[in-house]
């Protein structure tokens, strides 16, 4: 089939503001949009520039609003979103080159989450690991899931507004490590998160559950840390 | 170097988040739309106790029923969207995940009191005239 791609093209050598640059290409409906941008870059134009990684999912190099919503390209299906597609950069983060934006910001909003695992007890008599049940994982297992590509967090209406909100995919981290039965850093984290710029800015616009690439219920995890907030229970 | 981070309105309000920032976009209209509808209503007997015939003109717009039916749809939407957020809130762990359920509901617990709400308006309206 015959794909119209419009993809948003800026270089900071030469251009003061982004504009569209349309391609059409021949295209599989299972070509994943991340083949329909490796085809343009190394057939139509080499000037293209692009985050990638494993290109299956994992890495979350390739996230993108892709028709308007954000997406990893190496998921998302020509299929899925049809002949006329639309690729831009993520929102609320500089524009470095075309579709890579500077991610510096989001992950100095991570690095503020503390994480890491937070224990200073001496480790247990035997030696090995501090041992969990299946239950006390499962408490955090959907925050595990975090590929930490900014889709949640530039899909939130109030990020988009101040980017020195932390922002969903911080918060998901934070949410790993609170609920972690081996971890005792809970109330350095939920001080962080109490802040201004903490969870009190996420007004549950739901975005960033529609947008993560991997089903988090990023809303939920975000409710459970404002929870615990008030309660001061991290059951 | 790099493009500016900053996000507009229109760009905002382009971004395909489906049902959920849909109710975002309104809960965030309706109240902006009450906040105005008490701002006129304030200036509007302010300006009537002067005396200046201004005041009867701004009277004329908040009595109006296109204007009647909006504040309708603001303050039913703004609290029955608050209720649901509320709801969800006080129980993430066990309704959050249900939310797209319960934005349902909301849709039609709101289609059927603003239904009711405007035909009243406007028959209010028609008897007037």
């Amino acid at each position: 089939m015959e794909v119209t791609v419009k993809i948003f093209r800026y270089n900071p050598e030469k251009d003061q503001r982004g504009n569209y640059v349309t391609y059409k290409i021949e295209a599989d409906p299972n070509d994943r949009v991340l083949d329909v941008l490796e085809h343009i870059k190394g057939k139509e134009d080499g000037t293209l520039s692009f985050r990638r990684s494993c290109a299956h999912g994992v890495c979350g190099s390739d996230a993108m609003r892709i028709n308007g919503r954000n997406m990893l390209a190496c998921k998302t299906l020509v299929r899925d979103v049809g002949a006329n597609i639309t690729v831009e950069p993520l929102l609320g983060l500089k524009v470095a080159k075309d579709l890579i934006v500077d991610m510096g910001p989001f992950f100095d909003n991570y690095k503020k989450m503390l994480p890491y695992l937070i224990n200073d007890n001496p480790i247990p008599a035997d030696g090995k690991e501090r041992l969990q049940s299946p239950e006390q994982r499962a408490r955090f297992d959907e925050s595990t899931k975090c590929i930490l590509c900014a889709a949640c967090t530039t899909s939130c209406p109030s990020f988009w507004a101040n980017d020195e909100y932390y922002g969903p995919a911080a918060l998901v981290t934070a949410h790993r490590f609170i609920f972690d039965s081996r971890d005792e850093g809970a109330d350095q984290r939920l001080h962080v998160i109490s802040e201004t710029n903490g969870s009190v800015r996420c007004h549950t616009a739901y975005n960033c559950t529609e947008a993560c690439p991997r089903d988090i219920h990023i809303t939920q995890a975000i409710g459970e840390i404002k929870l615990a907030m008030v309660t001061g229970k991290l059951e | 170097m790099g493009l500016k981070r900053d996000v507009s309105l229109s760009t905002a309000l382009r971004y395909k988040g489906q049902g959920p920032f849909l109710t975002f976009i309104l809960h965030r209209i309706g109240g902006l739309g009450m906040a105005i509808f008490i701002t006129v209503h304030i200036l509007a007997t302010f300006v009537e106790k002067q005396g200046w015939a201004i005041g009867d003109f701004i009277n004329d717009i908040y009595m109006s029923p296109p204007f009647q039916i909006f504040i309708l749809f603001c303050v039913l939407f703004h609290a029955i969207n608050g209720l649901r957020i509320t709801i969800l809130d006080l129980f993430p762990t066990r309704l959050i995940q249900y939310h797209r359920q319960a934005i349902a509901i909301e849709w039609v617990i709101f289609i059927i009191l603003f239904s009711f709400a405007a035909v009243s308006a406007v028959t209010t309206a028609i008897g007037r005239l």
